[in-house]
């Protein structure tokens, strides 16, 4: 009687089990169109097509080997190293491209043209999933020989192109669907990586939020004038900001709010509008009045990828 | 089925690396008592913080294959750092300045530069994170390397010192009062083509 009882509770738990693991695999596995995917390709090819530009100037200064660039590119790969010998680096194409007599020069301007190649044919998504790879293997060697002088725009970039590289490439608006005529992709495998995309950015709000709350500055609205002072992120001038003064508090306490809050209101249909557009604001805000115009443009890209592109059930077919 | 074990069982390694990442951050600031929780549990910060170091494998020697595994991946996804920007309080903003010593007893004043404005941004980001204790065992090489950087466009100096300063930024209050940024050495470094000394 007893091995009976003790028999019908685990298969209650195994039940529950059953129960608790179907509902988790529907919910990383949801069926979706590839919209989000082509809003993530142009945002991305946008994104790197800048962030080359923009470097375009310093490129060779900032990678160069000591002796001849701002730092040595030789420190930044020495502590990437410290963490692991298999991190990409510039270092690597440089020893390549010196079994083919190029010079350093030469291997970093090859780089450079490469980078912007690859942001382009993902604009117009040709060559999609080569470009994508291309973009993350020159972008994470330079965020690695360059790693003293990256910052969080890097850490974004190089997590967003990770996620666009894995994900179901191409999609249907893209030239390679165009011109090979590609085979609609499983609405399964491109749900789950708008799936993992959206609990990505749930977790960096969320530690975001809870990190900004344990500093003083954020309630009484100190840090957001620090930040809006900063030399190089003073855009706006103080003496305009001064007249804002009353409203800093009350800004800094709901840029916490609404970052902790986001794993949550994000979901809900509701109010997923609303927490989206004040991010987006808050973004597009810090793009303009501080002058980080690439960590606001990978943010927006993100954002609007993992939530602004509406849910459409694809028609259903399964991973096998 | 078997893909989606696959993707299911990658979806669960993956985040729990972000969740380590994350926490590991967030103790770290509260550890080193820069947040507004109370000092008592710092010591708990710590010790949670070196927990989370050793399930990630940043404990083991360089050459250990796990760790070496681990920190390729967290690199490659780009999730090798925590989220905590201008948390819990924005940094300080520092500064370098380079006084170039000629051999006729001229004094001229630099700083190091770049062209363009994203990589003037990059280099505020590397001084911002001197100061940092991490960077204690490079930061005097770092610095002789700005310098060098600058040094190479006046072949002619005889001496460099190199200051590095924390700029203090005023209040809302202070800057009503007219108070402007105020700099305030945190130390600095003679550099000569044939030798060197600390000050």
């Amino acid at each position: 009687m007893s091995s009976l009882t003790s028999y019908a509770a685990v298969n209650v738990q195994l039940n529950r089990l059953r129960r608790g693991w179907q509902r988790f695999v529907g919910f990383i596995f949801p069926s979706e169109t590839d919209t989000w995917l082509t809003v993530f390709r142009i945002g991305l090819g946008l994104q790197i097509t800048f962030y080359a530009l923009f470097l375009r100037s310093d490129w060779h200064y900032l990678f160069a080997s000591s002796g001849k660039g701002l730092v040595g590119r030789e420190l930044g790969e020495a502590i990437s190293s410290f963490d692991s010998p298999l991190i990409p680096k510039f270092g690597w194409l440089i020893a390549v491209g010196r079994n083919l007599n190029m010079s350093e020069e030469t291997v970093l301007t090859v780089a450079w043209v490469s980078l912007l190649s690859a942001g382009c044919l993902l604009l117009f998504g040709l060559l999609s999933r080569p470009a994508a790879i291309v973009a993350w293997f020159i972008h994470l060697c330079a965020a690695e020989s360059g790693g003293l002088l990256a910052y969080g725009a890097d850490n974004f970039m190089t997590t967003a192109l990770f996620y666009l590289m894995l994900s179901p490439l191409p999609d249907r608006y893209s030239f390679d669907h165009w011109v090979a005529k590609t085979k609609p992709k499983n609405p399964q495998a491109l749900g789950f990586w708008r799936r993992v995309l959206q609990v990505h950015l749930c977790f960096v709000y969320f530690i975001g939020g809870v990190a900004k709350f344990l500093g003083n500055g954020w309630w009484d609205g100190s840090n957001l004038w620090r930040s809006l002072i900063r030399p190089r992120f003073n855009v706006v001038s103080p003496d305009l900001l001064v007249h804002f003064r009353y409203v800093l508090p009350l800004l800094g306490i709901s840029i916490c709010l609404l970052e902790v809050s986001y794993p949550v209101f994000i979901w809900l249909k509701r109010t997923r509008r609303i927490w989206l557009g004040c991010i987006l604001a808050m973004h597009a805000a810090i793009g303009l009045m501080m002058g980080l115009y690439l960590f606001a443009l990978i943010m927006i890209v993100v954002n609007l990828t993992a939530f602004g592109v509406p849910v459409r059930p694809a028609e259903h077919r399964r991973l096998e | 089925m078997h893909a989606k074990r696959i993707y299911a069982a990658w979806f669960g390694i993956h985040f729990f690396l972000i969740t380590a990442v994350c926490l590991a951050g967030v103790f770290s600031l509260v550890a080193e008592g820069a947040t507004i929780l109370p000092s008592s549990i710092e010591t708990y910060a710590r010790k949670a913080e070196i927990t989370i170091a050793w399930l990630l494998g940043k404990q083991a020697s360089s050459s250990n294959r796990v760790k070496q595994v681990i920190a390729t991946y967290l690199h490659a996804a780009g999730i090798q750092a925590g989220y905590t920007f201008f948390a819990p309080n924005v940094p300080s903003h520092h500064r370098l300045s380079l006084e170039f010593f000629y051999e006729d007893g001229h004094v001229e004043y630099e700083s190091p530069h770049v062209r363009s404005k994203a990589a003037a941004l990059r280099l505020d980001s590397l001084l911002d994170k001197l100061p940092e204790e991490r960077y204690e065992p490079i930061r005097e090489v770092i610095l002789k390397m700005l310098a060098l950087s600058v040094w190479r466009e006046h072949p002619d100096v005889k001496r460099v010192r190199a200051t590095f300063e924390t700029v203090q930024l005023p209040s809302i209050t202070e800057f009503e009062h007219g108070k402007a940024e105020t700099h305030e050495p945190m130390f600095s470094f003679d550099f000569s083509l044939r030798g060197q000394e600390q000050q």
